[in-house]
């Protein structure tokens, strides 16, 4: 069974259509990263996805159960965990209590530390004094912590240093190894085609590309046909 | 000198009522982000549940807690409109909403307690708790203080000794981010509105012999309330409750002062004034040079 599966899923700001019939599926083990120029629709997906506007139509399952109509809180008790654009860390408070919000029963901040070392050292140093890129690692642990079957994870480079980067997707590639499901969006493509497994492109709210990341990474120019629209 | 003294001892009563309203308008300010002018409002209509009962002749202390169990829910109700509706309002729209339904309650409680028709608060704790410097302090004003203090004290060790409180220090900075990692935002937010109506009622109710006891006079008392919660800059449980001791005793004094005794309850304003003048004062010199 799928981790997330998304059917004929629209969502509108302010009434005007952004994003429209749009079919996705994330697999656990598996990262599907989705692709698109600025104002594609990419960071609206997620937003729909996770709760955070109303969709306006479609379905979205998580492990089977349909959520669509669900508040935020209830899709996080359900599975789905959103790392938001803008490393959204509680900046207020220690690193420590940033981990401990959503902890989940059998989860321990431990594992967070493990996953992240940078962390340790860094316990009980308020959120919003971390660098850019210990934000994000926090964030990205603070979301594992609750447990969820499919993580979104959206713009995770934005704004960090290429080494930090990498060293983030590489753990993002090892988390999906372990078994969770990943749906990545992501302006740094090759790279992100580099850790992906199914690539979808977005344009103008829509869906013009489904298929397997290694074919649209070896095909730069398809890339930026399908980014643009040019023919 | 002892007639200053006597008159500063006297305003301890209100004072630690200014005091707890205060520290609980930054309890809710603090925590669901809202400058919440039906604060006392709330309050009084616990209050009025209380003086309704005692006057059908029900026995004083069940009528208490019917009067809190009522500023719960009315502080419930209060909360869950600012939740479902203006959860993702500004802080300003929140304060004029606020500002609105004040003057819906104060309508609808002057409709339901008969205007200006004279009620008969009892009193909860009459007499003197002990004697400072030959002047005596009530069992109210040491009450209202003692009360002021366990709230900020236990607000402090709440927030953060607990998940709840933690959950609730994340709701206030994010609640967006914190509903996605599961916290429950709107439930945590109706306690916070619940809670603070309790207090809030509670409070009122021993202040209330003391003042007129109708609705808009009471409601009213939301003005000193936000006066000390200003001295605090909305933040500091510590100064909140300081500043809305110090008003008191400051209307205490006033009232041994025949040219401004007709004017003291103008203080809180002119409080407020100095205040946002004191704390704008960077601003004005930006602009100045």
């Amino acid at each position: 069974m799928s981790a997330l599966r998304v059917s004929g899923l629209s969502i509108a700001r302010a009434g005007l259509p952004v994003v429209s019939g749009v079919d996705l599926v994330a697999e656990p083990g598996a990262i599907s990263v989705v692709l698109g120029a600025n104002g594609a629709g990419k960071t609206t997906l997620l937003e729909g996805l996770s709760g955070i506007i109303p969709v306006t139509g479609g379905t979205i399952a998580i492990g089977g159960s349909e959520v669509q109509n669900a508040l935020a809180g209830l899709r996080s008790r359900a599975g789905l965990a959103h790392v938001e654009q803008g490393r959204t860390v509680f900046g207020q408070l220690t690193t420590d209590e940033n981990l401990r919000i959503g902890l989940r029963k059998g989860a321990g901040t431990d594992e967070a530390y493990g996953l992240f070392p940078e962390l340790t050292q860094r316990r009980q140093v308020r959120g919003g004094l971390l660098s850019g890129g210990e934000q994000q690692m926090l964030v990205i642990a603070r979301a594992l912590l609750t447990r969820p079957k499919v993580l979104l994870i959206d713009e995770m480079s934005a704004g960090l240093a290429p080494v930090i980067v990498t060293r983030l997707m590489h753990t993002v590639r090892r988390l999906a190894d372990e078994g969770l499901a990943v749906l990545l969006v992501e302006q740094f493509a090759a790279l992100a085609l580099s850790i992906g497994d199914r690539a979808y492109v977005m344009r103008r709210g829509r869906f013009v590309y489904d298929g397997d990341c290694g074919s649209l990474a070896k095909a730069p120019d398809e890339l930026h046909r399908l980014y643009l629209g040019t023919t | 000198m002892e007639t200053y003294f006597t008159a500063a001892v006297a305003g301890l009563t209100a004072g630690g009522a200014y005091a707890l309203l205060g520290v609980c308008a930054v309890f809710t300010y603090r925590l669901v982000a809202v400058v919440n002018f039906t604060g006392a409002a709330i309050g009084t209509a616990g209050t009025f549940m209380l003086i309704s009962l005692t006057e059908a002749g029900y026995p004083t202390w069940p009528s208490v807690l019917a009067g809190i169990v009522t500023g719960t829910a009315v502080g419930v109700a209060i909360g869950f409109v600012m939740t479902r509706w203006f959860a993702t309002a500004g802080a300003s729209t929140k304060a004029a909403v606020t500002a609105a339904l004040l003057v819906g309650l104060i309508a609808i409680g002057l409709r339901l307690t008969g205007g200006q028709h004279p009620h008969v608060m009892p009193e909860l704790f009459p007499g003197s708790a002990f004697r400072l410097a030959g002047v005596q302090v009530t069992n109210a004003s040491a009450l209202t203080i003692g009360l002021a203090v366990l709230f900020t004290v236990a607000s402090s060790l709440f927030l953060n000794g607990t998940r709840t409180g933690l959950h609730l220090r994340a709701l206030s900075e994010r609640p967006m981010a914190a509903e996605l990692l599961g916290v429950r935002v709107r439930l945590l937010s109706l306690f916070v509105w619940g809670v603070t109506g309790a207090f809030t009622t509670f409070a009122l109710m021993i202040i209330a012999p003391q003042r007129s006891p109708n609705f808009m006079t009471l409601s009213l008392l939301v003005v000193p309330a936000l006066a000390a919660a200003l001295i605090g800059l909305f933040r500091s449980f510590w100064l909140t409750l300081a500043g809305g001791i110090a008003l008191g005793i400051l209307e205490g004094l006033a009232s041994t002062v025949d040219v401004v005794s007709q004017y003291r309850s103008a203080i809180p304003f002119l409080v407020i004034l100095a205040v946002l003048l004191w704390s704008q004062r960077e601003a004005r010199w930006d602009e100045a040079r």
